[in-house]
């Protein structure tokens, strides 16, 4: 399944939504929408994870890109990630450093 | 690619393009061999991770173009996925993994580098690389079963 990665920026927020398989081929593409969420310098960023069936490490190191582009203060929240992907960001330590949430709740 | 007459061996040009035919040649060999879906998604991370590399670092940036084979074996017991490629010589096995300081460390103050073979590693029952003939092996085996 082909890879997408929208981007809305609402109030002081960016919501990315990521679909299909992300791997080094396409996250030059999530690299993007990062890139341009960033340029909107929002207070967080919440990445909308459902419909991405596969994450390889390229994807991974999109999100340490993202936090280390946005700031410290800038949170992630990643919103419904599928069990498979969850098992990787979790393998990872990636857990640790994001919200993790089913459904998008401002912490 | 069928599913009923599914192919053993399979030439890719080195590009990352073909991480998409090497994925569904990987789900196809797993489904062959019977695994679930997370032995499935996990051999096939620990490929794409592999073949990431031999692309980006044994071929692009090296100027080399080439191509990669990969085969499957199952056996009894085992899946085997092997990659051959006559890209740079490289054994993955040698890079720095991340300890587990290193995954502790918050993402604002991780480096980039390791998650990939990190994530190969643990994603099979074993991985090997030999150097046969000027080309670089990479086996992955995944256990049936269980």
């Amino acid at each position: 399944m082909s890879f997408t990665s929208d981007l809305k920026v609402k109030d002081s927020a960016a919501f990315i939504t990521l679909a299909g398989e992300l791997d080094a081929s396409v996250a030059g593409q999530f690299k993007e929408t990062v890139e341009q969420a960033a340029s909107a310098r929002p207070s967080k960023l919440v990445i909308y994870m459902d419909k991405l069936d596969y994450m390889a490490s390229a994807g991974l190191r999109v999100l340490i890109f993202a936090k280390q582009k946005m700031g410290v203060g800038v949170s992630i929240y990643l919103i419904g990630c599928q069990e498979l992907v969850k098992g990787t960001l979790e393998m990872s330590g990636f857990h640790q450093s994001v919200y993790m949430q089913d459904i998008y709740a401002e912490a | 690619m069928e599913i009923d007459n599914p192919l053993t061996r399979l030439n890719v040009t080195a590009n990352l393009d073909s991480l998409s035919i090497i994925g569904q040649f990987i789900v196809d060999a797993a489904e062959c061999a019977g695994l679930d879906k997370r032995k499935t998604y996990n051999l096939r991370l620990a490929v794409d991770e592999i073949a990431t590399n031999i692309i980006m670092h044994g071929h692009e940036e090296a100027g080399l173009t080439g191509d990669i084979e990969i085969s499957k074996e199952i056996h009894d017991d085992a899946l085997i996925i092997t990659l051959e490629d006559s890209g740079i010589a490289f054994d993955p096995r040698t890079m720095d993994m991340p300890t587990e300081e290193d995954l502790s460390t918050p993402l604002e103050d991780r480096a980039i580098g390791g998650l990939g073979i990190y994530l190969t590693i643990n994603g099979v029952d074993r991985f090997d690389y030999e150097r046969v003939n000027n080309h670089n092996r990479n086996i992955f085996e995944v256990k049936r079963g269980e």
